[in-house]
């Protein structure tokens, strides 16, 4: 065998045996008392960019494509997920002190507004993650008066 | 022989959907934390309580001494030493000495430090992003007027500052230890650009 067909069955190999390597995914199906459509009054319009463009990064429940899996594309994933999580979480944003909601608020406006959030692999990926400027300006709106209002209370 | 490979490895990739299901952890925690949220809710109005004003033994000048060196640095749009601040002051919140706090007064420190922990964190490894630093600047500011208003001053007269301009047109605050304005959030484009809303005694 050439050194050339070689490395080709190895790369095969390894290949094959990484599709039997799956980090679990990210489904919990339930909705906690914490979730952020019960803990705030959230528009319908709003709520679909959210869930559209946000919570396959940011909530409890992915909905996967079908390349989530194909390795190693759902270790990337799974990674992203993860990171996603740890610094907002929408299945359990009432679990924040409120001072930290208001925190979360605001940054997640700026993060749209900055054109930060969704990143840009995610993007190219999903069509619906793409927000429009009229979509971006409610999000913010309401994203900001609610900041505002809870702001107020405290 | 190349062909086959390929063939076996794309036939492989249909059979794989060992995925498992785990239940996310964070659903445990829920109960706690939502108690938590309500007792401090509770005591956001802190300062109107006597009994929670500071006593000589509790000291957050280091805490003090970072901020103002971030705000420095803003004014003079330096993103690399705001970063350098916030990382010192994330050590500084680690460092400061719980142990003489009353019981409400941890509960509101506690509440303060675990948002603006986060912020200064956000500052010190944002260094290249000004724009992103000052837009977390201007949540930590609020979190340090709080933290003055129940603390107190550390010994040194400080200032609350507004500048009208920031955020679009919304505004934002900052502490100052000079009565002269020189902004943080606009920096040398608009360096006198606000005014002082308040002396913090």
């Amino acid at each position: 065998m050439s050194r050339i067909k070689k490395i080709s069955l190895a790369a095969g190999i390894i290949l094959i045996a990484i599709q039997f390597i799956q980090p679990a995914q990210n489904k919990t199906g339930q909705v906690l008392p914490t979730d952020f459509a019960k803990v705030y009054a959230v528009p319908a319009t709003v709520q679909s960019i959210l869930q559209n463009a946000c919570y396959d990064c940011h909530s409890n429940n992915t909905n996967y494509p079908w390349y989530a899996n194909v390795q190693p594309v759902a270790w990337v994933m799974a990674n992203h997920i993860s990171n996603g999580i740890a610094k907002l979480n929408f299945s359990n944003f009432g679990s924040n002190t409120s001072r930290k909601q208001i925190s979360k608020l605001k940054e997640i406006s700026n993060q749209i507004k900055d054109g930060e959030m969704p990143i840009t692999s995610y993007k190219l990926m999903h069509k619906s993650a793409r927000l429009s400027q009229n979509e971006k300006t409610l999000l913010m709106n309401w994203l900001q008066s609610t900041a505002d209002s809870l702001s107020a209370e405290n | 022989m190349k062909y086959t490979i390929i063939g076996l490895a794309i036939s492989v990739l249909g059979f794989t959907a060992c995925n498992s299901n785990v239940d996310n952890k964070s659903a445990d925690k829920q109960d706690m934390s939502q108690h938590e949220m309500k007792d401090m809710n509770m005591h956001d109005s802190s300062s109107e309580n006597p009994a929670i004003k500071a006593s000589e033994s509790i000291n957050i000048n280091s805490i003090i001494t970072y901020y103002l060196q971030m705000k420095n640095a803003f004014t003079k749009d330096n993103d690399k030493e705001a970063a350098t601040a916030g990382n010192e002051m994330v050590k500084a919140f680690a460092a400061f000495n719980k142990t003489s706090l009353s019981a409400d007064q941890a509960k509101i420190y506690n509440d303060i430090e675990d948002d603006a922990k986060e912020h200064a964190e956000h500052i010190g490894m944002n260094a290249g992003n000004i724009k992103h630093q000052r837009e977390h600047f201007e949540m930590l500011s609020k979190d340090m007027a709080d933290l003055i208003k129940t603390f107190g001053n550390g010994g040194q007269t400080l200032y609350k500052d507004f500048c009208p301009m920031y955020n679009g047109g919304k505004g934002g605050y900052w502490i100052s230890e000079t009565k002269e304005i020189r902004n943080p959030y606009l920096g040398k484009a608009m360096p006198t650009c606000g005014t002082v809303k308040q002396e913090m005694k």
